[in-house]
């Protein structure tokens, strides 16, 4: 049986795969069911061949990479254990290719925006493609969660705004602390001006005695007048900040 | 075979931010294409999009919705509609994919390709300040002299990642971001 070559090409990237139909499936004709190998070309770079693991590791951190891309919110993909990994790198992306053998450093790429792209494509082509009928497992492409975007806002414009409360808080906080509390019983603003318009008032008494005493029957007599006068008097030593307290001679005056 | 994800087959609308971005790239798009107007317009007969898009005012009318716009329309803009703005704005960046790599690529002298940006970005504060509220603090990030490249560099690469096959859906899974 002969191999089907399928072949993907941008720019700056050539993927090619080769496989079989996989006859037990049904499938005939142009389908590749078992994948028997790949190449990937990128202009500059190494050629790279692998596995079919490789090849779903490759588009694993890819995809979602590009995804990511795409909203402004690049993050590394592809722990340790996996074969293939992208990180941002400045302006341009770091694919790294880590080798199944012991001791062989891994093969690291630096592609700029460009040939991402042209990878990106690449693969879209190839995963989309009906002739090839892998289950290559990709992560869909879905919204990013509030907290993935967040990271594209700069650290210091995403902290000034807590930090300022922080500070304004402080401040107001050490503002409050230095305004001295009064002390209680040594300041009694009532008792202060009571003594203050007693003093007054008697001091007027004994100098000059009231013209028409009111006969002590009088007040008795008319209670409505008194209070009223009371009331009255009260609310005009209220308005002068003195006590509602009567003459002690009669009516105040 | 392609698996696509449950946000993306439901029939969500797109949130403001959503629909202020995808403007904004087929702006992007525009600026690009000197006929991109007309390229649109065609873009949309071509994929058969007649029923919803009958001539270039209804095409402008739902563009209307950001709300960037300088004559910016109210309510929700059907899933429909921003589906095929999408699919739109994805042939647009297919057939202009080579203008956008060699915006992005690295490979290309540098002389060359800041000419090829300031003329990029000279046409677009164009048609930013001919459409779009030049008081919203969105489009004042975009002439801003500092933020301006950064925003329009973005754009461009968001544009190259969503042309081809893949693109639209990984396009309209970015345009449901939520807001940050």
């Amino acid at each position: 049986m002969n191999k089907i070559s399928l072949r993907y090409e941008q720019i700056s990237c050539r993927l090619t795969v080769e496989g079989l139909p996989d006859v037990s499936t049904g499938q005939g004709g142009q389908a590749i069911g078992i994948l028997t190998g790949w190449g990937l070309a990128l202009a500059g770079h190494t050629e790279l061949e692998g596995k079919r693991e490789h090849l779903e590791a490759l588009l694993q951190v890819v995809v979602p990479y590009a995804r990511h891309l795409i909203s402004g919110a690049p993050r590394p993909f592809g722990d340790l254990d996996n074969p293939v990994a992208i990180h941002p790198d400045g302006p341009s992306h770091r694919l790294e290719l880590r080798s199944s053998q012991p001791n062989t450093p891994p093969l690291t790429l630096q592609l700029d925006d460009a040939e991402l792209a042209d990878l990106v494509r690449c693969l879209d082509q190839l995963r989309l493609d009906s002739r090839l009928q892998l289950p290559l497992q990709t992560p869909p492409p879905q919204p990013l969660k509030r907290s993935e975007l967040r990271r594209r806002v700069p650290l210091g414009r995403r902290v000034a705004a807590p930090l300022c409360g922080l500070a304004a808080l402080g401040l107001a906080g050490a503002v409050s602390w230095m305004v001295p509390t009064p002390k209680p019983g040594s300041f009694s603003p009532s008792q202060g001006q009571r003594k203050g318009a007693d003093a007054a008032l008697g001091k007027a008494a004994a100098t000059k005695p009231p013209a028409n005493p009111a006969p002590s029957g009088q007040a008795s007599a008319n209670p409505a007048n008194a209070t009223s006068a009371n009331a009255t008097s009260g609310s005009a030593q209220a308005q002068r900040g003195q006590s509602p307290t009567p003459a002690p001679g009669g009516t105040p005056r | 075979m392609p698996n696509v994800s449950p946000a993306l087959s439901r029939a969500t609308p797109l949130p403001r931010r959503g629909l202020e971005r995808l403007d904004l790239m087929l702006l992007c798009a525009e600026a690009l294409d000197l006929n991109g107007g007309e390229a649109m317009v065609w873009m949309s007969e071509q994929l058969g999009y007649q029923s919803l898009f009958p001539n270039r005012v209804e095409l402008w009318k739902r563009r209307c919705h950001n709300p960037l716009r300088r004559n910016t329309r109210r309510g929700q803009l059907q899933v429909e509609d921003t589906d095929a703005l999408i699919r739109i704005l994805t042939a647009m960046a297919e057939r202009l994919y080579p203008m956008l790599r060699q915006l992005l690529s690295a490979a290309e002298p540098a002389a060359v390709s800041e000419q090829r940006w300031a003329l990029f970005r000279s046409r677009l504060q164009e048609l930013i300040q001919e459409r779009l509220n030049l008081r919203r603090v969105g489009v004042r990030k975009l002439l801003d002299p500092i933020e301006g490249p950064q925003l329009c560099h973005q754009m461009i690469l968001s544009l190259a990642l969503s042309a081809g096959t893949g693109g639209g859906d990984r396009l309209k899974a970015s345009l449901l971001d939520p807001e940050a």
